[in-house]
């Protein structure tokens, strides 16, 4: 018993050293940047200058400072307005129809929603950046697409960057990432058979009723787990809208990751910038912990 | 708990085979309004695309989608002579395949050790690495500059390499151990009666039964390097080490405001730098699609 225990232990000591490879680049590059972060945000590190070599602790001042700052409170609304468009009603609504049509089709063997499918996932898998490019030619004022379709339409072509920023930045994200919302609830409408919706239907159910009977209960369970995940990803967007509109005009698309970015390096306040930092750890933490724990009562 | 991605939790069906089952009757009527709403989709989707293509070869290329004006490769010509590209392409597949090969070797030990550990509280582990997936790296962009300029890992590949795997270790980790553990463990055991040690039964014995997952380990990890921007974009600022996604993000940022911007060409370096991405994702659509669910990093 004694050889077996020691054997155990001497196999899991081994096991640790394979794991170690992985935890130090685990460590230093998530939970090293974390700390980094909490540090400098204690102090008034710049980015160039007697402050970058010499940083002072300066104590709560940088989280005084942020908390008062008017410019902060315009930011947060940026990033509420932002998430609430693009991930809880743009991606989330958008992927919830598409689920709904795409498997509708499938159910009735349409060949053409393979084709949709791709072509959804396409702008999804695609490099964000590119994403942000392809849309700055989508909104151009003269010529882009969007303008022409509208021309066509009979509606005035409008200054979607200029004069509408927010609601450009939520469509081009709506574009990229309704695939992910589309293919969760995909998944789950798979797992209803056919033979349900018939039965439903030859004891007289409408369609709505259809829905509300047999599919709802399906997917409310993964809703709840779903919207946080595309909340999560949404409220850390940065290059998109640093492609697009670069938080202007005006501030009006300045999200938290942006502000952070734009105080570190185009004002070189980089305590100043880990310190908004901290907070959108704090946040994505906060949110991380929920859907941990609301998965587990799903398990 | 069993499922131990994000991705996992919430879409398991999603990327599996859908279940055959009976077809429902459709419509003539029902058929029209389904592909009139899949026409709408599609343009949507696609047209972005369409208009990438026709631009990249276009020598008039603007915003406005129509068959190239002038049909020419002149824009692919100028990115190798102007932008030097080749110089380019070579530094990102030199940073894409050094960060798949560090994948792959501590991927293969981590995954490997974690299925075969021996501990009362491995879950705490699996809950630790979600932590580590739902951090949003756009939150650690500043902390990550200041910790690299700190180390001396700034305009090094070195940094570029480590960080590229870092970013995709978490997911990968947990993939691979699946891997393992469907490898039943006499089969090591033998080996080491055998007197061969536990690294030698390891690369002899267990590691060509577990090559599938170390191919999509592989191909994800390449994937990952060669699209990823922000990292780049923080760490990389002498021309010579320049890579695609940071040459594509220069030639965008030096343009637009009141100078006219070059549609064509930027749209040619688009093309290359999606290349990679499109020949995955039609070779091993699901695959991806697993990968890139895993994470709700936004971007």
């Amino acid at each position: 018993m004694a050889v077996v225990r020691r054997g155990r232990l001497a196999r899991n000591r081994l096991y640790l050293a394979g794991l170690s490879p992985a935890a130090f680049l685990l460590a230093l590059f998530f939970v090293g940047p974390a700390l980094w972060a909490l540090g400098s945000s204690f102090t008034n590190r710049a980015l160039v200058g007697i402050d970058a070599a010499n940083p002072r602790f300066v104590g709560l001042d940088n989280y005084v400072r942020l908390f008062g700052d008017p410019d902060f409170g315009r930011v947060i609304l940026n990033s509420v307005i932002f998430v609430i468009g693009s991930a809880i009603i743009g991606q989330f609504v958008l992927g919830l129809g598409l689920a709904l049509l795409l498997d509708y089709a499938q159910r009735r063997g349409f060949l053409a929603s393979n084709f949709v499918y791709a072509a959804v996932l396409l702008a999804w898998v695609n490099p964000t950046i590119i994403a942000g490019f392809l849309w700055v030619a989508m909104f151009d004022f003269y010529n882009g697409s969007l303008n022409t379709g509208l021309h066509v339409l009979g509606v005035q072509p409008i200054n979607w960057l200029g004069q509408g920023p927010m609601l450009a930045v939520i469509i081009a994200n709506t574009w990229r990432g309704a695939a992910f919302t589309m293919l969760i609830f995909l998944g789950a409408l798979r797992t209803i058979p056919t033979d349900i919706y018939e039965a439903a239907r030859v004891d007289g159910a409408n369609a709505y009723r259809r829905f509300w009977d047999h599919t709802l209960p399906i997917l409310r369970p993964i809703a709840a787990l779903t919207l946080l995940s595309i909340t999560m990803a949404t409220f850390g967007t940065f290059i998109l809208i640093q492609t697009l509109t670069n938080g202007g005009p005006a501030f009006q698309t300045e999200v938290i990751a942006l502000y952070a970015f734009h105080e570190a390096f185009q004002n070189h306040a980089v305590g100043y910038g880990s310190t908004i930092s901290v907070v959108m750890l704090a946040l994505n933490l906060g949110f991380a912990i929920v859907f941990l724990r609301w998965s587990r009562a799903r398990a | 708990m069993t499922a131990t991605t994000i991705g996992d939790q919430l879409a398991g069906p999603a990327v599996s085979a859908p279940p055959p089952r009976p077809k429902a009757r459709a419509g003539p009527v029902e058929w029209i309004i389904v592909h009139i709403a899949f026409v709408a989709i599609s343009a949507f989707f696609l047209v972005p695309f369409l208009w990438l293509l026709s631009a990249a070869f276009d020598g008039k290329a603007s915003a406005y989608l129509q068959l190239p004006v002038e049909p020419t490769i002149m824009n692919f010509v100028r990115i190798f002579t102007e932008h030097d590209f080749a110089h380019v392409l070579a530094n990102s597949v030199f940073v894409a395949v050094a960060t798949m090969i560090l994948v792959v070797f501590s991927v293969s030990l981590a995954g490997y050790s974690l299925s075969r550990l021996d501990l009362r509280r491995k879950d705490w582990i699996t809950y630790a690495v979600l932590l580590l997936q739902t951090m949003p790296i756009s939150a650690t962009m500043v902390p990550i500059y200041g910790l690299a300029r700190q180390l001396g890992l700034r305009n090094s590949y070195l940094g570029l390499i480590l960080i590229h795997a870092a970013i995709e270790l978490p997911f990968l980790i947990w993939l691979m151990k699946g891997f393992f553990d469907s490898i039943p463990r006499h089969l090591e055991e033998a080996a080491w009666l055998d007197g061969r040690s536990k690294l030698r039964a390891l690369y002899e014995i267990v590691l060509p039964l577990a090559r599938p997952g170390l191919g999509i380990a592989a191909g994800l990890a390449f994937l990952s390097a060669w699209a990823e921007v922000l990292m780049v974009v923080i760490l990389i600022d002498q021309d010579n080490l320049k890579t695609v996604p940071l040459a594509f993000y220069e030639a965008m940022r030096t343009q637009g405001g009141y100078t006219e911007v070059q549609f064509g060409v930027i749209a040619a370096m688009a093309v290359i730098y999606l290349l990679p991405v499109m020949v995955v994702f039609f070779a091993a659509r699901r695959l991806m699609v697993r990968g890139l669910m895993s994470s709700t990093r936004g971007l």
